[in-house]
């Protein structure tokens, strides 16, 4: 998949927005948002949200996970624990990202903000690698990813499960080799490797 | 028009879905859930049209209420960017579809061809079917042709190894529910007996072959990531 569809459906989390402007409720598809007073902090999806700012027609409230003292804490937690902490939101990266390139000014202290989301990223990643790497020295064939957000599991994709793939296909040619020892082909056991999973 | 809105809404979720009654935001999760469902599983799945035709439904309402809003309205551009945004959803589907239609049309017509005989739903939707019986014409008709300039080369061999997906390509998914024992497939054929089992926790993320989900994938037990 795209990170850019990974962001489409992180697009729809909710955010809170204080709008400058004065509308009745809008009915949306998906549901009705609003109604607008200015000054008065309102719920929209994101994609909304960064719509009417670039128009300037509000002000961001940044997410409350999004905060300097609050991101130290869950990235000390990263550094101590083996396994993956429960990250604030099931799409952090892709609100980070969003939020600080669209709307840096209405966001205390953005910068910090962006240094330790980075390196929550970078331990969260290097973790992913030891335990890649274990899986397929181990050759299992299952694994729990539990509290990891889609992004990141985007981006060990498609290498990991296409050697799985592999993996999968030379136990089972050792096992038709088992079975039929006169067959020197094992072109049987093999799929062609068409995949969407990109 | 946003009052009509509502009630034509409800509507036309009672039209599709008969006893379910279902809002809008329910449908898109559904399409949502369907759109990746159908991006990483390796085979095509049941098709969703009545999904995507009550999605479309909304979108086609929702654009001809937008003919009577001033341009300058500021609700104009926010309701056209989500049409926009749906729209992308449910082609970025279809066109999925499509391109698995495509890839393994011989192997995919034949499937359907034994779900006819058995009586079972069938994958593909109307048009589909069309589309993909169209394809395997073309194809055979176009390696008649290639074949005929090379008259030593066996006529129908190239049809006895059609392209098929690789069911047992591993798959990130997430359980909606508790599902206890399932088998889990590491290609050394073990049987059902001697196998590991594994139980899912609702929301625990996994990855495993699709071979050994996919049941469960159709069901709806679980979903893609």
């Amino acid at each position: 998949m795209d990170t850019d569809e990974v962001e489409f459906l992180g697009e729809k989390q909710n955010i809170t927005v204080v709008p400058t402007f004065n509308s009745t409720v809008v009915h949306l598809i998906s549901g009705d948002v609003g109604p607008f007073r200015a000054g008065l902090p309102t719920n929209v999806p994101l994609w909304m949200g960064v719509q009417l700012k670039q128009r300037r027609q509000c002000k961001i409230q940044p997410p409350d996970w999004m905060d300097v003292d609050r991101l130290t804490e869950i990235r000390e937690n990263e550094k101590q624990s083996q396994t993956f902490s429960r990250m604030p939101s099931d799409h952090y990266m892709v609100e980070a990202k969003i939020l600080l390139d669209c709307a840096s000014d209405d966001i205390p202290r953005a910068d910090e903000i962006r240094t330790i989301i980075k390196d929550i990223w970078d331990i969260r990643m290097s973790k992913i690698r030891t335990s890649v790497n274990k899986l397929i020295k181990n050759a299992d064939s299952y694994a729990g990813l539990d509290n990891l957000t889609v992004m990141e599991i985007n981006s060990i994709r498609p290498i990991l499960p296409h050697a799985l793939d592999q993996i999968y296909r030379i136990k089972a040619s050792k096992r038709l080799k088992a079975t039929s020892q006169n067959s020197t082909t094992f072109h049987t056991s093999t799929r062609p490797s068409t995949s969407f999973a990109s | 028009m946003d009052e009509t809105a509502i009630e034509e809404l409800d509507l036309s979720d009672a039209e599709s879905f008969e006893e379910v009654q279902l809002t809008a935001a329910q449908v898109i999760e559904m399409m949502e859930e369907a759109w990746v469902n159908e991006k990483f599983a390796p085979e095509i799945l049941p098709h969703k049209m009545e999904v995507v035709d009550c999605l479309l439904g909304q979108i086609a309402y929702m654009e001809e209420n937008l003919q009577s809003l001033a341009c300058t309205d500021f609700r104009k551009s926010v309701h056209q960017l989500e049409v926009d945004r749906l729209r992308f959803l449910v082609s970025s589907y279809l066109r999925t579809r499509l391109e698995k239609i495509e890839t393994y049309v011989t192997h995919i017509l034949k499937q359907e061809q034994l779900r006819h005989e058995n009586k079972e739903d069938l994958y593909l939707s109307k048009q589909e079917s069309k589309f993909a019986k169209e394809v395997a014409e073309a194809m055979k008709q176009n390696f008649d042709g290639l074949v005929s300039f090379y008259p030593g080369l066996p006529m129908e061999e190239w049809m006895s190894q059609p392209v098929q997906p690789n069911m047992h390509s591993f798959v990130f998914l997430k359980s909606k529910k508790d599902v206890n024992e399932v088998v889990i497939d590491d290609g050394t054929g073990a049987t059902a007996g001697e196998s590991d089992l594994v139980d899912f926790r609702e929301g625990s993320q996994i990855l495993m072959a699709y071979s050994s989900v996919a049941g469960l994938l159709k069901k709806g037990d679980v979903k893609l990531i």
